[in-house]
């Protein structure tokens, strides 16, 4: 018979083996993948240096920044729609009152839209809190009516407001720098934005708030039994996933040198950020990063090849439902069930 | 007397509105899914009778019958090849939604890519005509949808109450497992419900053809329009769709006089977020849990 120290002794040897197996296997390898991705994002921080050469390599940088915006904006419907299982189709919403907000400021006192961006997310922050209230009350298919309708109605406010500009918008004053220049403070401005929405994202992924979001969108009834306040999370998800919509549309609008209801509040926009979420992997924190830059790829072949825009939104329609009826967890929730998942998109 | 002018006006619109509604609801109520592509289907409806107008001159509410096969057909080609296999899948009603709004973005391209985004309208003879009650003013096309689509929705009505297959709908809708237990084919019934579903879209389709002008992309504001009235009503409800129809259209009506054109579909949208607000389940809806 072995003493009570021997078996605590043996148990303690063993914990620190197990330890030692798991730090070998996992935690270097890791490591590895994370200062990947560290240099992968220090070359997209210098990469702007190369506009010092004389050169014009505003094309590159634009389909860059557009990338990093619809990171941003994929990754921020992905803690509604992927967390939390809730599909809303209306999502340019914040996108639009980001845009009209900071673009407003702008026209009216100079304000750069870089500046103000922030303030334009919390705004957003603020009306999905008001806007959830309202339509997260009840569970299930209301949530989505209301998106379209919300939608419908800011659609509507913004045609007729005559002090934003109405359906024709307004003319945004333009930075004044040179032209191969003008490009990088946005360039900047959306890589910041779509590193802080992946790192918050990150963060809500494995913390408790996280955990509750997943929870409800297996079983709500049973999340509230576990003592979750299913209601906040719900409000909570939907303000957040918000914000960086919001602010994203801030700076697109000074972008874009102005800012009009049909280029924020068309389906499209939220149609975009549906489908690359769903081709990336809804719910997992990779998949929206993997989704933009797959269907950013392939509408710019796609426009290249066939121009018209009726025939972007039929693709757009058509690769949607193909992925949805064949590939429903993505690139990264596929790949990850197979357990092939390259360690560089394991971000959790 | 004007204020009785606008009202009769809305009401002849509430009938139009409650057909196109009336497909939507059923569809829900029997299959729980959101359909978000109904409203596409209302517009294939209205381009088939169109173009049998334009092309051989036949009047849209005789192409009615022809929109309405050929979109029940339709209808049942979606349902088997997309939505069917979905069914008893964990996350059905996610999934459902996603479906249906990607058979939405893709009829929508493919009508857009076909006949172009531009206005489109049925105009026979009687579509500019009225007729005179009194002192009431009466469009006839806006008379004539209303009171065809009003007549569509009663044979729909006496086919759910009184035929074997209305038993079975109506079984599946209140209680699918049941239904299954008792010896209804659920399966059979989903699908023809959908068709029955889509085919009441088609019929709506050719009789707004002459009433509103569409074109491919307007499904979004139609859709927007058809959830709150079916909302208000109570989901799946039948007569919730109608009365709710009938409501809003009044309403709408009423505003469109004395506030402005612009905010009449508003009416619609404000109307869902204060059901959600005061009465969620919807004026003829079960109280949820």
């Amino acid at each position: 018979m072995p003493s009570r120290q021997d078996v605590d002794g043996i148990l303690a040897e063993r914990r620190e083996y197990d330890g030692e197996l798991a730090n070998a296997s996992s935690s270097t390898s890791q490591d590895r993948a994370f200062k990947t991705l560290l240099v992968i994002l220090a070359i997209l921080v210098l990469f702007p240096l190369v506009t010092l050469s004389g050169y014009n390599f505003n094309y590159v940088l634009h389909l860059l920044l557009y990338a990093f915006m619809y990171i941003a904006m994929a990754s921020s419907w992905n803690i509604l729609g992927g967390f939390a299982g809730y599909i809303s189709i209306g999502h340019n919403v914040f996108f639009a009152i980001g845009g009209y907000f900071s673009g407003m400021l702008l026209a009216k006192f100079g304000i750069s839209t870089l500046l103000t961006a922030p303030l334009a997310g919390l705004l957003a922050l603020a009306v999905g809190f008001a806007v959830g209230f309202i339509t997260l009350r009840v569970r299930g298919p209301s949530f989505i009516i209301s998106s379209i309708a919300l939608l419908m109605v800011t659609r509507i406010v913004f045609d007729n407001w005559d002090f934003i500009g109405g359906s024709n918008g307004i003319t945004l004053p333009q930075m004044e720098l040179p032209v191969r220049f003008v490009k990088v403070p946005f360039y900047y401005g959306m890589l910041t934005l779509a590193v802080i929405t992946l790192v918050v994202s990150y963060f809500i992924r494995h913390s408790k708030f996280g955990l509750g979001l997943r929870a409800l969108s297996q079983d709500e009834i049973k999340a509230e039994c576990a003592g979750i306040n299913t209601r906040l999370y719900k409000i909570m998800a939907f303000a957040i996933s918000g914000f960086f919509v919001g602010a994203a549309g801030a700076m697109w609008g000074e972008y874009l040198t102005y800012i009009r209801p049909n280029i924020f509040l068309v389906i499209l926009v939220a149609a975009n950020m549906v489908l690359m979420c769903i081709l990336g992997g809804k719910g997992t924190v990779a998949g929206p990063t993997v989704g933009a830059i797959l269907l950013i790829a392939f509408n710019e072949f796609f426009v290249s090849q066939f121009g018209a825009s009726q025939i972007n939104i039929l693709g757009t329609g058509v690769v949607m439902l193909l992925a949805l009826m064949f590939y429903p967890n993505g690139v990264v929730g596929t790949l990850e069930k197979k357990g092939k998942l390259p360690r560089i998109l394991n971000w959790g | 007397m004007e204020i009785l002018q606008v009202v009769v006006i809305g009401l002849v619109l509430g009938g139009v509105y409650a057909l196109m509604a009336s497909g939507l609801t059923l569809v829900f109520g029997v299959m729980k899914i959101i359909n978000l592509a109904h409203p596409i289907f209302i517009i294939i409806g209205a381009y088939i009778a169109y173009w049998l107008f334009r092309l051989y001159g036949l009047d849209p509410i005789l192409s009615m019958p022809i929109a309405m096969i050929g979109l029940f057909c339709l209808g049942i080609a979606v349902y088997k090849l997309i939505l069917e296999r979905e069914a008893g899948s964990a996350r059905y009603a996610e999934m459902t939604v996603l479906l249906t709004f990607a058979v939405a973005m893709t009829f929508d391209g493919l009508l857009g890519f076909m006949f172009t985004s531009s206005q489109r309208i049925t105009s026979p003879s009687y579509a500019t005509d009225a007729i005179l009650l009194g002192n009431l003013f009466l469009p006839k096309g806006q008379f004539y949808a209303g009171i065809i689509s009003v007549s569509l929705i009663i044979v729909l009505w006496a086919f759910l109450r009184y035929s074997r297959l209305g038993y079975a709908i109506r079984a599946t809708t209140q209680n699918r497992d049941a239904a299954q237990l008792v010896g209804v084919n659920v399966a059979l019934v989903s699908t023809l419900t959908f068709g029955i579903g889509i085919a009441l879209a088609g019929a709506s389709g050719a009789l707004i053809s002459f009433v509103f002008s569409f074109f491919p992309s307007r499904h979004w504001e139609w859709i927007a329009m058809l959830m709150s009235l079916i909302v208000l009503g109570g989901m799946g409800k039948l007569l919730g769709a109608v009365v709710g129809a009938f409501l809003l259209a009044v309403v709408a009506a009423l505003v469109s006089t004395y506030i402005g054109a612009t905010w009449s579909t508003l009416t619609f949208f404000l109307a869902l977020f204060l059901i959600l607000l005061v009465r969620p389940q919807g004026l003829f809806g079960e109280k949820m849990e």
